[in-house]
């Protein structure tokens, strides 16, 4: 083996690139995977089709300021709730990785699911995992260059697809499509549409596992949430070393060997190239095509399955098993309870803000009949996906008078309206120079929709 | 022990050591920021500019990508250096 620049702690880091080419495995783990696969990528490309209200289900208004979700209509001042989701979603994976390892990367995340989209369009247009290799090593031809041109040309057909989907969580997908056909596309959308195109074809086409090695975060720190109970996907060195190759029937005892044909089959099947068998190595994202590949070899050898296996270091070593221990527990909690608050939260939500701001030119005048007088400008924000009416009211100081043209108010649905009111008071009343008085707004045809805002009343003061 | 130097590290990743960490950076950013301005109602400079809001928000985007990339530069240009002065000193 050539020398390679390694870390200081003797792991290969930065190695120079060797393409890899995992070859297929076929198994009951591969075809959980395969299902996962789809189902995910189904939900990324049919998403945007869904309806809702007339309206497309899941989208992120830009223009509008607004996030669809379903029934839900989200503002920007209702961002905590998609940090709260986002911390809820980080959580969830600290938990599932304490109990069952890398099943996120195996199975789950956006780089595995592409990837072995890709790696399937890679195998129908070039073949298998040796016909791929002597293609790249043969001299160019006329065939080679037909080939390669039409696997580049199906990634980036469904690159563009792909980013296409992306932009349409944005921009409605019916408009999205009709600009693209009319040729009306926007630069910025044009923009974005390749932008994601690119970033999926460079990360599924060729950067593939570099990607997990070199740029995921969760991959470096993943090991911080591991125990002795993590489920790992483990090779079992006591059954299988001596590994040799044998020939068919003969028993391994006799020959001094273990049940290990050393085939290299679970190497070539692994998408980053290591070699499992010689434990566990922060490379291996558990897809388990090891497993199913060992499996396979076994049954031909008619040996018992297993030799590569879902494991926990625990019982690998014959120590008893624990799948409640303080680590899940804890991690369930947190999860448990920061999800009820946040549901919680999402269900009590008031659909209804109202912004108070005092007139900045004067901050206060006196009325033909001597009262104090405060202008506000108030900004109602029907955040509901009915219109309503409402009526205003204003308290905090004794004998306190709103002024209003109109009584009532109508704000249509998903919309602002902004309308400008006179408090007057008698100076008598007026304790300070500055009073907090309270702006009650309810909605008179829903009595949850109601909100309570604080203002200040300025006066002159008692002398 | 070798230690990766500006020199050993393929210049794609070191691209992309400073290219990633900045691109997450810029999303968090941009989000924050814009949750809590509307690019409608900032005018930098009292510029009269009449843009769409997908060009706003893509504009503000690439903006924090720009400030950032700057720090990770920094931050790769001084790692870089260090490792060379400290390997000029010897062990």
């Amino acid at each position: 083996m050539q020398a390679q620049p390694a870390n200081n702690d003797g792991n290969p880091l930065y190695a120079a690139h060797k393409k890899i080419y995992p070859r297929e495995a076929h198994g009951r783990f591969a075809r959980l995977r395969v299902l996962s696969l789809l189902t995910l990528l189904g939900i990324y490309y049919l998403t945007p089709l869904l309806q809702w209200d007339g309206r497309q289900a899941i989208l992120f208004d830009l223009p509008a300021r607004k996030f669809y979700l379903f029934g839900l209509t989200l503002w920007p001042q209702d961002f905590i709730y998609l940090a709260g989701l986002l911390i809820l979603a980080g959580l969830a994976l600290f938990f599932f990785t304490a109990l069952l390892g890398r099943v996120w990367c195996g199975y789950a995340c956006p780089q595995t699911v592409w990837t072995e989209a890709y790696l399937w369009m890679e195998r129908k247009i070039e073949g298998n995992r040796s016909q791929q290799m002597k293609l790249d090593k043969a001299p160019i031809s006329a065939a080679k260059i037909r080939t390669k041109a039409l696997k580049h040309t199906v990634w980036i057909a469904f690159s563009l697809w792909t980013g296409f989907t992306f932009v349409a969580y944005f921009t409605p997908i019916d408009v999205l499509a009709n600009n693209l056909f009319n040729g009306n596309l926007g630069p910025w959308e044009l923009f974005w549409i390749l932008f994601y195109s690119f970033a999926t074809y460079g990360n599924a086409g060729f950067m593939r596992e570099q990607v997990c090695m070199y740029m995921c975060p969760y991959a470096r720190f993943q090991s911080a949430m591991f125990d002795s109970d993590t489920l790992i996907v483990a090779y079992h060195p006591e059954r299988g070393e001596a590994r040799g190759s044998r020939r068919r029937g003969v028993d391994p005892k006799t020959v001094g060997l273990g049940d290990c044909i050393d085939c290299n089959v679970c190497v070539q099947v692994c998408p980053t190239g290591i070699d499992i068998r010689d434990g566990l190595q922060y490379e291996c994202i558990a897809c388990s095509a090891c497993i199913d590949a060992c499996d396979e070899i076994m049954d031909k050898m008619s040996y018992p399955r297993g030799l590569i296996r879902y494991t926990t270091e625990n019982s690998s070593k014959g120590n008893p098993q624990h799948i409640l221990r303080p680590r899940i527990l804890v991690y369930a909690t947190i999860l448990l309870v920061l999800c009820g608050a946040l549901l919680t939260h999402v269900s009590q939500r008031v659909a209804l803000d109202l912004d108070v701001i005092r007139d900045r030119n004067t901050l206060y005048r006196e009325t033909r009949d001597g009262l104090i007088e405060n202008v506000y400008t108030l900004k109602i924000l029907n955040m509901d996906s009915a219109s309503h009416r409402y009526t205003l009211r204003a308290d905090g100081i004794d004998g306190l008078k709103l002024v209003t043209d109109r009584p009532e108010l109508e704000v249509a649905a998903g919309s602002v309206h902004e309308t400008v009111v006179r408090l007057q008071a008698d100076e008598f009343n007026l304790e300070q120079r500055s009073v907090p008085v309270r702006f009650h707004l309810q909605a008179l045809d829903a009595n949850h929709l109601s909100i309570i805002e604080e203002a200040r009343f300025v006066g002159p003061g008692k002398s | 022990m070798d230690t990766p130097t500006a020199d050993r590290i393929p210049c794609t990743q070191q691209a992309i050591a400073v290219l990633w960490p900045s691109f997450i950076v810029a999303i968090v950013a941009s989000g924050v920021f814009f949750s809590a301005f509307n690019p409608k109602d900032l005018v930098p400079f009292n510029l009269d500019i009449d843009i769409s809001p997908l060009a706003a928000y893509s504009i503000g985007f690439l903006l924090f990508w720009i400030i950032a990339i700057v720090s990770s530069l920094g931050t790769h240009y001084f790692t870089i250096s260090n490792r060379r002065f400290l390997r000029k000193q010897g062990p």
